[in-house]
């Protein structure tokens, strides 16, 4: 599944997944890039990672390792657009 | 992880029923050993924090982990208070069916799976509440906090061990990655529960990803329904008091959904009577101003069914009960739902329109935790349907037997009597 999944589209799930984490309803599409993980608008802490990792994994079909998030730092999503990205190319 | 799951399968069954002398040992126990290992638990507890400060983390997450002479104290009363609630407990219910004496004995739940993202106390917590009714317990903790459960494993083992109790009747899971977690949520066959507090993602994974049943720690989407009949005086004491007493609980308050008539005064009063800073999000066109103390800020359509998790409350205009019911309907999270009014009528409306875990009438949201209400210590809030729901007390984590004491009775003489 992920060999498929372009750029866009996994940006999508991933989007889906902080959307769904932070209980907000809106269109993945109006989620930008800069948008803050914990900010005005998402409220997603480290907390609440092991939940969306599993989910991410579920969804893209793919194992994530565990020290993904090791050695960075999240503040945007595109920061964790970014990380799963290289672990799916 | 077999060797774990055969271990704490093996201490349900060694382990003294509900009830007995031990489980009371165990929280004075807990209590001793808490108190005599708290400097190595705060200096392991500093290695987290450290750790975590290193990837950037805010204070609020900082403090959120933080093992403190507070938490210690707080720990200390929750010891005491499963010890009083232990005492309390009713003894098993017994009735009589024509020649049949049954008794409803008190069985513990089994093996429980804990998975947390939050506080390390709440391994505390985890390893007490479930253990005193005679339940094994697997704590799964966050990777934020492993340090601290590395220093309290030996400090509960030991607990158990001096109150007469297995001591493996309680294992913090060191290096349980993600996929070690896949396959516990496939092991039906050894886990009888799974109890996960956490955020939307861990929740709604453990529902559908494993057929072992869930009592769920939800989180509260909450809204405070303001009729007009309501004091704008008292809905503002309400609504602050439901909000800034802890921001991030699950029983805070988010959204209040007021009568449009009365928004306006409501909407003054909040920003007279805050006496701490807050921010208040309504819409523009009530022309609302702050102060130094309430900032506001305009609420925009995503801010319905969203979990703030700071000091932020959204004020929302509604046509009536009928409105906010539907709303309460389309957002709310079936947490802590909530009425001012002093029209009887709406009251009722409310109570019998909405469907929540807890529905509080003319009071504080945060008035929803099992102590406050009369129920005893609580491990979680459950939102799910079953088994239990709104706080998980001790008897929310037993399940029964019944005894049936019959005397020699036959079925057949049963059934003779009956023709």
């Amino acid at each position: 599944m992920t060999n498929t999944l372009d750029e866009a589209a996994l940006a999508v799930v991933v989007k889906q997944v902080l959307l769904a984490e932070s209980r907000l309803r809106m269109d993945p599409a109006d989620l930008r890039d800069d948008e803050p993980l914990n900010g005005g608008l998402l409220r997603v802490t480290s907390m609440g990672f092991l939940g969306m990792l599993i989910k991410l994994e579920d969804v893209l079909g793919i194992e994530l390792p565990d020290d993904i998030f090791v050695g960075r730092t999240f503040t945007t999503v595109d920061d964790v657009v970014q990380a799963v990205r290289g672990r799916v190319a | 992880m077999d060797e774990i799951l055969e271990l704490s399968r093996s201490c349900v069954t060694a382990a003294p029923p509900p009830g007995a002398a031990e489980y009371l040992n165990f929280c004075t126990s807990l209590r001793e050993h808490l108190h005599a290992a708290w400097e190595s638990i705060v200096d392991a507890n500093a290695e987290d924090l450290r750790a975590i400060r290193e990837k950037g983390a805010p204070e609020t997450l900082v403090d959120r982990i933080r093992m403190s002479d507070e938490q210690l104290a707080w720990l200390g009363r929750l010891t005491a208070d499963v010890a009083d609630a232990l005492g309390r407990l009713a003894p098993d219910p017994v009735h009589e069916a024509g020649p049949l004496r049954v008794r409803r004995a008190t069985r513990p739940l089994g093996v429980v799976l804990m998975i947390y993202e939050a506080r390390p106390a709440v391994s505390v917590e985890g390893a007490l509440l479930p253990v005193v009714m005679g339940n094994a317990v697997l704590l799964k903790g966050g990777t934020e906090i492993a340090a601290t459960n590395r220093a309290l494993a030996p400090v509960i083992r030991a607990a158990l061990r001096d109150s007469g109790l297995p001591e493996h009747m309680v294992h913090l899971l060191d290096n349980c990655g993600r996929s070690e977690l896949r396959t516990l949520l496939t092991r039906g066959d050894a886990i009888d529960v799974l109890l996960p507090r956490g955020g939307p993602s861990l929740i709604d994974f453990c529902r559908t990803a494993s057929r072992i049943p869930v009592i769920a720690s939800g989180g509260g989407v909450n809204h405070l329904y303001a009729h007009h009949s309501a004091d704008p005086g008292e809905v503002a004491a309400i609504a602050l008091d439901s909000k800034l007493s802890e921001p991030t609980a699950c029983n805070t308050l988010e959204t209040i959904l007021c009568d449009e008539r009365a928004l306006p005064s409501v909407a003054d009063a909040i920003v007279k009577t805050a006496g701490e800073p807050c921010t208040l999000k309504v819409p523009e066109q009530f022309g609302v101003t702050g102060n130094d103390l309430v900032t506001v800020l305009p609420l925009a359509d995503v801010d319905l069914g969203r979990e703030f998790l700071d000091r932020t409350l959204a004020l929302r205009p509604v046509s009536g009960v009928e409105e906010a019911v539907a709303l309460i309907r389309e957002h709310g999270s079936g947490h802590t739902e909530a009425v001012v009014a002093a029209d009887p009528s709406v009251v009722q409306t409310f109570c019998r329109e909405v469907d929540a875990a807890t529905l509080v009438v003319n009071g504080s949201l945060r008035l929803h935790d099992g102590p406050t209400m009369g129920l005893g210590p609580e491990i979680a809030i459950s939102t799910g349907r079953l088994q239990v729901r709104g706080p998980v007390g001790l008897t929310a984590l037993t399940t029964t037997s019944w005894v049936v004491e019959a005397g020699g009775t036959l079925r057949a003489s049963l059934d003779e009597e009956l023709r």
